[in-house]
């Protein structure tokens, strides 16, 4: 479903992604794990378009996405939900979820999405006429993955859902991640800090680290990799 | 009549003179709010679209036909009205050709987020529109002729028979009133629409507006262009009671800002009271102070306003993150 290939982009002078190939094939979860600087969130702005590409190709469902302008990305069927959270602070809870189905399908699908919105996170339904940036760090999180899904996307990116989070709450957001994969059979890349979480939840994984992939493989491989447990693990 | 009545009726006469004048502005300010909301782009060429705005309205109404067709009263609200769409098309192609080059997402992660660039765009637009008028359409001040201006509905007498009236001039509370029907509907526009949803997702975060599929440039045009055309149906109602010439434009933009930060930056309704509260000030403060000095108090206002209340009146603190 998404296949990048030696994809290369950075600011200015500074090279964030330097090489790096990484393919997602439909209804796989994949877990993109590595240190602060690795370039993980660089790699899901350049597949969102707000990073441009150096070098490299992406191809999503076998469309040249760096061909296709960002803001026609999610239409495709990506949906990104940025580091941060970054949710429409003076719009409401529902007006933040109706930004996220602008998309055609998500208008098409608003009734059952919303449904299921509200089903996963009672609290938005609670809170659904609330200024978002009013909301905790936890339902903002909430309130940007519903607007993620209320796109009706095909990918979902989700790029550091527990950052900043209290661990308690961190965890009931991954559940929702694993709930929602289950439930709607939907393409998810993960990026994320927590990597033992990350990598116990996905199918496959990748590690980033300056700018390169240094190691690609399934949960297990990964999970009993020396390097990994020493590094991100720290047994 | 006593002392007392003639000074309540002197106040009257300035309250209503100022709500009326406040629905004005309030108006030109919800057009300078639109843009500064949702593009954060000060935009100096905003009194000078305005001023584009009363030559439409003015050549709508003498050159093509307005007057004979619609006769001196409906037809200088007509031109007003029509004054907005034109000037509508023409911030479409200022903001296509000119400011969308130093705006927008790519600028925003820029250094200094494109600021000085717009600065002097703006500026230069400014500079451009007032000596092109001055070249076009001449330095001689223009008005438009209706007996709207020059004629009053009393209200009163208030006491007993003949105490206490309250004389509104006709082109002003006619302008008063379009200005309200349009801040209403822009208000709609702007709550209830998807795209006027679209456009405050874009004020409020524009990279992620990008994530959920909205085309940031598009939406920035469109503010532009809905905003200069709202500040133009202003100009065309203040022309109605207003003589104008080229530079007019200048007059109004600082009334303008000071209305749009008095409101509380990037708040439609904000806006609207801003300028409203700066109509009541320059009306009201003649009561007391000669009239020279009614830009004087505005700022004195203005001032106490931004000490007590930096995020202005109506400025949330959740603002953007």
């Amino acid at each position: 479903m998404l296949e990048i290939r030696d994809l290369e982009a950075g600011y200015g002078g500074v090279m964030a992604l330097a090489g790096v190939t990484l393919s997602v094939a439909a209804g796989e979860f994949v877990s993109v794990v590595g240190p602060n600087g690795a370039g993980k969130t660089t790699l899901f702005k350049t597949v969102s378009g707000t990073v441009a590409a150096r070098a490299g190709s992406i191809r999503f469902e076998g469309q040249d996405l760096l061909a296709v302008p960002a803001h026609q990305r999610p239409h495709l069927g990506i949906a990104h939900v940025p580091e941060g959270r970054q949710v429409f602070p003076s719009l409401s809870v529902e007006e933040n979820l109706q930004m996220g189905a602008f998309t055609e399908a998500g208008r098409r699908d608003w009734a059952a999405n919303i449904e299921y919105i509200y089903r996963l996170f009672p609290i938005l339904l609670e809170r659904r006429r609330q200024l978002a940036g009013t909301l905790s760090g936890g339902q903002q999180q909430m309130v940007a993955i519903a607007r993620g899904l209320a796109s009706s996307p095909k990918l979902l990116l989700l790029d550091e859902p527990s950052m900043g989070l209290a661990p308690t709450v961190a965890d009931q957001i991954f559940d929702a991640v694993v709930e929602i994969r289950r439930a709607r059979n939907l393409t998810v890349v993960l990026v994320e800090q927590r990597a033992v979480e990350a990598l116990e939840s996905c199918d496959r994984g990748y590690v980033l680290e300056t700018g390169r992939v240094v190691l690609s493989g399934g949960q297990n491989e990964l999970l009993s990799d020396d390097r990994i447990r020493k590094a991100y693990l720290g047994m | 009549m006593s002392p007392g009545l003639i000074l309540l009726e002197n106040f009257l006469q300035a309250l209503a003179a100022g709500l009326m004048v406040g629905c004005l502005y309030g108006l030109m300010c919800t057009g300078l709010g639109m843009i500064f909301g949702v593009m954060r782009v000060i935009n100096f060429a905003q009194g000078d679209l305005m001023m584009l705005g009363m030559y439409a309205a003015w050549y709508l109404f003498t050159g093509f036909g307005l007057l004979a067709v619609l006769g001196p009263y409906a037809g200088p609200i007509v031109g007003a009205i029509m004054a907005g769409p034109i000037l509508f098309v023409a911030g479409w192609f200022i903001h296509r050709f000119l400011v969308s080059r130093v705006t927008g997402v790519k600028v925003a992660s820029t250094e200094g987020a494109g600021h000085y660039a717009q600065l002097i765009l703006t500026l230069g637009v400014a500079l451009i529109l007032q000596n092109g008028g001055l070249i076009l359409f001449g330095s001689e001040p223009r008005s438009v002729r209706t007996p709207l201006s020059s004629s009053a509905w009393e209200i009163g007498p208030l006491i007993d028979n003949d105490f206490v009236s309250v004389f509104l001039n006709q082109g002003r509370a006619v302008g008063a009133v379009v200005s309200i029907a349009v801040t209403v509907a822009l208000f709609l526009f702007v709550s209830r629409s998807r795209l006027g949803k679209a456009l405050r997702a874009a004020a409020d975060n524009p990279e992620a507006a990008v994530y959920m599929g909205i085309d940031v440039d598009r939406a920035h045009r469109v503010a532009f262009a809905v905003g200069t055309g709202v500040t133009a149906i202003a100009g065309g109602l203040v022309a109605i009671y207003y003589p104008f010439q080229p530079y007019v434009g200048l007059e109004f933009v600082i009334v303008m800002y000071a209305g749009v930060v008095l409101g509380g930056l990037g708040s439609i309704t904000g806006a609207f009271w801003g300028g409203m509260l700066i109509g009541l000030v320059q009306q009201l403060s003649t009561l007391i102070l000669p009239v020279q000095l009614q830009n004087t108090a505005i700022f004195v206002v203005f001032l106490g306003v931004i000490f007590l209340r930096p995020q202005g009146l109506f400025g949330r603190n959740v603002e953007r993150v």
